[in-house]
């Protein structure tokens, strides 16, 4: 008797895209199940900042380089909003799937490492850029941006996005419940975000924290988004990049490996 | 043989409170030391973004300025936190029973749940204003004020956590809350700066905003400079707490989406 054809293996080629893209779907419908709060949420947050730093200086107040603060810290917000956002939307799914035993269908899939990587990776950076955007929008009728160069922005802010989904995804293989979570995000996400220069001129820091702060991959993602939104940077924008592209693939490789080892992912 | 319980059930009381205390001292790093660190920085931030630019009010440095109004800040955030987040876990998790079914009455079960999130407050207060301490000079003009006014806004965002709490379906509702409402009301209540600073329309806005007098009363405490009347502050809060009591009493008492 001939085999049923369609009971035979399937084949997939180099890559199960179909594969990759359910996972990336199946997370960018959970971040749009919760739009209220996914998008609401930041976007709320970020006006309140900008409502506190317009009310309590009237507006006033240089940065350099010819901005006004308000300038200034317009796109360090934005990005804040949106690294938070990568975070969340890379470690919540992953927190999620390994609570509820979900993870067993991703892992029983005909998908490989590297595919389930991507799949978690991209749909935390491509939630994260939306929620970015979103933000950027709800904040332009507030602050005249110059938006010289919209690509640059963009360039960094996938960066920056993808920098921080991984480090959600990687937080969240490692996570083994909720509080494990939040212990990432007070203590590491949140000092990352926030002592990054995303709220204040460079200059108003002493010199050895000047040179700290390079170390801070944060940094980085909003000097760069400043500059293609406004002109100003701090640092060398190509020098910034290679730093942040460098961080990306380390990252990506990092969270790669663990998932290949089945790292709390597998008994 | 039924148990004679007296006018007050102390043990139940306490046994609540207990419970509602341990709940968060279980997970101290999230529920305390997370608050200390959030404000410590946001205390970094606003002086290095603001410090230079806002001029001192009086003797009194931005930074000083700026300690009271983030101590009060971690207060409302955490006493809310504390109250509509057990409740909220309780109901989705089935085991709202457990404080439906024991002889407690709406009063006890409403005191019981609001000491803990006072607890909660006060607690996360203390631990933040110490961990201010550490950078910057926080001195005390009138520690009654402090007191008056960590207790009472521990008190009404506990009960307002109750509120939430009880009316609130599944987590999304209360994160709703607190993004839309609780911290709206906690940052535009002249955390960050002196509401004379704002112009005439938001000044009035302000000053409907009873958060608003917590902190002002507050800073009052430590800096001995308040920008609204002391005594409207007070009787305000007064009033406020007293009418979420009331409301709090009576969603328990008539069991709205808490009895089927």
């Amino acid at each position: 008797m001939e085999p049923n054809p369609s009971l035979a293996p399937r084949s997939f080629g180099r890559l199960n895209g179909r594969g990759v893209w359910t996972l990336i779907y199946r997370d960018l419908r959970r971040y749009w199940k919760y739009g209220v709060e996914s998008i609401g949420g930041p976007i709320v947050s970020s006006l309140l900042f900008l409502a506190v730093f317009v009310l309590a200086l009237g507006g006033q107040g240089e940065a350099g380089g010819g901005l006004t603060f308000v300038q200034f810290v317009a796109p360090g917000i934005v990005m804040f909003a949106l690294m938070h956002s990568g975070f969340f939307n890379g470690a919540a799914p992953l927190v999620h799937d390994k609570h509820e035993g979900m993870i067993q269908d991703v892992l029983s899939a005909p998908l490989n490492a590297f595919e389930v990587a991507a799949g978690y990776g991209l749909s935390a950076t491509l939630n994260a850029l939306v929620t970015g955007v979103a933000v950027l929008a709800a904040m332009t009728p507030f602050v005249a941006l110059p938006f010289g160069q919209p690509l640059v922005a963009l360039l960094f802010a996938v960066a920056g996005a993808a920098l921080f989904g991984l480090t959600g995804v990687l937080i969240g293989l490692w996570a083994d419940k909720w509080d494990h979570y939040s212990a990432a995000e007070s203590f590491l996400i949140l000092p990352l975000g926030v002592l990054s220069g995303a709220f204040f001129p460079l200059d108003s820091l002493p010199a050895l924290a000047r040179t700290l702060i390079l170390f801070n991959p944060a940094f980085h993602v909003i000097d760069g988004v400043r500059y293609g939104l406004t002109g100003y940077a701090a640092w060398s924008p190509a020098a910034s990049l290679a730093v942040l592209l460098i961080a990306d693939l380390a990252l990506a490789w990092l969270v790669w490996r663990l998932i290949a080892i089945g790292y709390k992912i597998k008994p | 043989m039924a148990r004679e319980l007296g006018a007050v059930n102390w043990r139940g009381l306490w046994t609540l409170y207990a419970k509602e205390v341990r709940r968060f001292l279980n997970v101290s790093t999230q529920t305390i030391l997370a608050p200390v660190v959030t404000s410590l920085l946001f205390l970094a931030i606003f002086t290095l973004a603001l410090g230079r630019t806002i001029p001192s009010l009086g003797s009194v440095s931005f930074a000083e300025f700026l300690a009271p109004g983030l101590i009060m800040m971690a207060i409302l955030q955490n006493s809310f936190a504390n109250t509509s987040s057990s409740l909220v876990i309780s109901k989705i998790q089935g085991n709202i029973v457990d404080l439906l079914m024991p002889p407690l009455s709406p009063s006890e079960l409403t005191l019981g749940l609001a000491s803990g999130g006072l607890s909660r407050g006060l607690i996360v207060g203390l631990s933040v204003g110490l961990g201010m301490w550490v950078f910057i000079p926080i001195g005390l003009y009138d520690p009654v004020f402090v007191v008056f006014h960590a207790v009472n806004a521990s008190l009404m965002l506990a009960l307002l956590g109750m509120v939430g709490g009880i009316w609130a379906e599944k987590f999304d509702h209360i994160a709703a809350v607190t993004n839309f409402v609780i911290t709206p009301m906690s940052f535009l209540s002249g955390t960050f700066y002196s509401i004379e600073r704002l112009p005439g329309n938001w000044q009035l806005i302000a000053l409907l905003n009873p958060f608003f007098y917590l902190i002002d009363g507050f800073r009052y405490g430590f800096i001995g400079h308040a920008d609204g009347s002391l005594w409207v502050g007070a009787l305000v809060v007064l009033t406020v707490n007293a009418g979420l009591w009331t409301l709090v009493h009576r969603m328990i008492s008539t069991g709205y989406h808490l009895k089927p």
